[in-house]
């Protein structure tokens, strides 16, 4: 008598992928043209993507390091009431204290008040910021951004810096007196003469409108705070890390009335664009999913229904209607991963080629600084979206398998079979 | 031996063609032993392809019982006459009995394989088989570079080739010279005496119902009586 049939061993996997690259090799024009279709999508969505996340990468990055840096850390409470009263007096230990946590690139100290400008023949409200000429040179990219004249002079105790608009407004430039007043603890008002030795255009209209920029020490003189500042600011090793530093940082700190704030913390704009970009991306991902599923869709309707006699003869010769099932889902599987599979190839590599040597878009965008945005762009390939795309493929394709191969396991073989 | 492979009674299956109501089959009883070599024979559109789907499980009927190697057909799930039919049986139809994108060896060996014999094993058997329906040699053909005969004699291998209790046929020479058909009938009429496999065969080819052990002939869905040779 007859074997006892032992389910669906593994063996019979070999079967489905026989099977269904053998139908597929049936109609190779028909085929191809799906796969084609299914890897240009696969490879414009991965190009994109990369290209999306490249972008985003960068723009968070010149955002967070144009002046806020990537954490800071500052006395509870500042962030919300900016008040000098709320300030680190020791920041060298506090600095002392975190020095061995790692994933730390670079930090620095900074006095933050909000006062008044003035030159001979005009005022205006500014944001005064006393940095570390020096290390703040390492953190962010403010020395950069210096138009006309120099990031302050190591050792000019009255040097400034400040947003070109600002000196616009004040009708005054390189080697012109400054006067700055702000309100210092206790409630007196204090002032202090600088000399501007530097215009700095950021794009940034906070930055070049508002912004001016003094030696530190000079600025805890002015404001009669000794030692004290208001914040310490740290650049991460890597963007990545920036999150799980802020908690290394939070737990190291606990207890000594800091607040650790993360860039997108103090200032989420730079991440919401990301997220809405994030958002659109699957928008985007979502119609070309739909698209490719309607093309595989089709196609394993039509390969299924010229073959509704062989599902009859199939399920005469003792296939059941699960056994049907899978082998329709693996063919798509098969004719998804051959299309999908070259597309991500395509997709990752021109996103690596790009990825190393840029895509200069200068000539089509001027404007771009002022959105943080470098002219040239390197797409990376990141794994969460990566795996979006490719989980999304196969998804697509097994929706779009699971139609063809329900319809093919319900035939009736006895009606399957009068076909043709 | 009076063992009884097939038992079926009062078998009745309607169709509709727009109001028309036909019955294809018209209370059809039948009993069939173990061994037996039965050709079916009628006019065209008598009942025989019906009345052999019923018997495969491939189709159901409106009423009656039907018992084949003592399982109760009738109450199967699809999937459950599924694996009845691997155990079995074996089909040979008119036509496009193969599967087109696999060889001949490949083609027998597939059902052993959905029987779970090994690799190494299903393929011997499958050797085995085509050199016993004549066709050593022609294992890696494709049945597109195969003659309707050669095709024909891949599906009688690969209903074999299960060692089933029952092979049904419906048609099997009606695509085939008289020549080749006749060598087909004297294949399965060979094995059936070597081998005692019960065939059940759909023809109205003279030279099929010459064959016969067992002429059964269908008319307007009911049978005539039993005759035999
Ligand atoms: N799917 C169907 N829908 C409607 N009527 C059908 C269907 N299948 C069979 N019939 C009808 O049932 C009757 C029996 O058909 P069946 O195919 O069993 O005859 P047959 O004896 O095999 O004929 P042939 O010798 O031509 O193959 C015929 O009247 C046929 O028209
Ligand atoms: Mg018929």
């Amino acid at each position: 008598m007859s074997f006892v049939p032992s389910g669906l061993p593994m063996d019979n996997l070999s079967i489905y992928l026989k099977l269904g690259w053998r139908n597929l090799c049936l109609h190779p024009l028909r085929t191809i043209l799906t796969a084609a279709a299914l890897g240009i999508g696969i490879a414009a969505l991965t190009f994109l993507s990369a290209m999306d996340d490249g972008w985003m990468q960068q723009i968070k990055t010149n955002f967070a390091l144009t002046m806020t840096g990537h954490i800071q850390i500052h006395a509870e409470g500042f962030e919300d009431s900016r008040k000098l009263a709320q300030r680190i007096t020791d920041p060298q230990a506090v600095m002392k204290a975190i020095s061995n946590i790692s994933g730390i690139q670079t930090m620095t100290r900074r006095v933050r008040v909000s006062g008044l400008a003035s030159s001979a023949g005009a005022n205006a409200g500014a944001f005064i910021y006393g940095v570390e000429p020096e290390a703040e040179q390492r953190l962010s990219r403010l020395a950069t951004f210096i138009s006309k004249g120099v990031w302050l002079p190591a050792g000019d105790q009255r040097a400034a810096v400040l947003g070109d608009g600002l000196a616009d407004r004040l009708g005054i430039g390189i080697g012109d007196k400054l006067v700055l007043m702000a309100s210092v603890p206790g409630g007196d008002i204090a002032s202090e003469v600088f000399r501007v030795r530097g215009l700095i255009h950021s794009g940034v209209m906070d930055v070049d409108d508002m912004s001016v920029i003094v030696p530190l020490t000079t600025a805890q003189q002015w404001l009669g705070i000794g030692q004290a500042v208001t914040d310490i600011v740290i650049r991460a090793d890597s963007f990545e890390r920036v999150t799980p530093l802020a908690g290394n940082l939070k737990t190291a700190l606990v207890g000594q009335g800091m607040e650790v704030l993360r860039w997108f913390d103090i200032d989420p704009m730079a991440q919401q664009w990301a997220d809405f970009a994030d958002a659109y991306t699957w928008v985007v991902l979502l119609i070309v999913i739909i698209v490719v599923l309607a093309e595989v869709l089709n196609t394993m309707l039509m390969s299924m229904h010229e073959r509704v006699r062989e599902f009859g003869l199939m399920s005469a010769l003792g296939v059941t209607p699960a056994q049907v099932f899978s082998m329709v889902v693996w063919e798509t599987v098969i004719l998804v991963l051959i299309g999908g599979f070259s597309g991500f190839m395509i997709g990752g590599g021109l996103s690596l080629w790009y990825g190393e040597y840029g895509i200069d878009l200068s000539q089509f965008a001027i404007a771009f600084s002022f959105m943080y945005m470098d002219p040239v762009i390197h797409p990376l390939l990141q794994a969460d979206s990566v795996l979006r795309i490719l989980g999304a493929a196969l998804f697509g394709a097994i929706i779009a398998g699971l139609i063809p191969a329900w319809k093919a396991s319900r035939l009736e073989p006895a009606s399957a079979l009068r076909e043709l | 031996m009076s063992d009884v492979l097939i038992s079926a009674s009062g078998l009745t299956r309607y169709y509709e063609s727009g109001e028309l109501k036909v019955a294809a089959l018209d209370g059809v009883d039948l009993l069939i032993e173990r061994g037996a070599y039965v050709v079916l024979a009628g006019r065209s559109g008598s009942g025989k392809t019906t009345l052999l789907n019923m018997l495969g499980g491939l189709d159901r009927p409106d009423s009656g019982s039907l018992v084949i190697a003592g399982q109760n057909l009738l109450t199967m799930s699809s999937a459950g006459r599924a694996r009845f039919r691997l155990c079995h049986l074996g089909f040979v139809f008119q036509a496009y009995n193969l599967i087109r994108v696999l060889s001949a060896r490949e083609n027998v060996a597939y059902v052993l394989q959905l029987q779970g014999v090994k690799k190494k094993q299903r393929f011997q058997l499958a050797d085995q088989w085509l050199a016993r329906v004549g066709l050593q040699g022609f294992e890696n053909r494709r049945p597109d570079q195969m003659s309707g005969g050669q095709q024909q004699r891949v599906a009688v291998a690969r209903a074999l080739a299960t060692e089933p209790d029952l092979v049904l046929a419906d048609e099997p020479t009606a695509n085939l010279d008289s020549h080749t058909g006749e060598s087909l009938m004297d294949l399965m009429r060979k094995l059936n005496e070597e081998r005692c496999t019960t065939f059940v065969i759909a023809s109205h080819d003279p030279a099929v119902i010459a064959s016969a052990r067992t002429l059964i002939t269908m008319q307007d869905g009911k049978i005539a009586p039993v005759e035999t040779l």
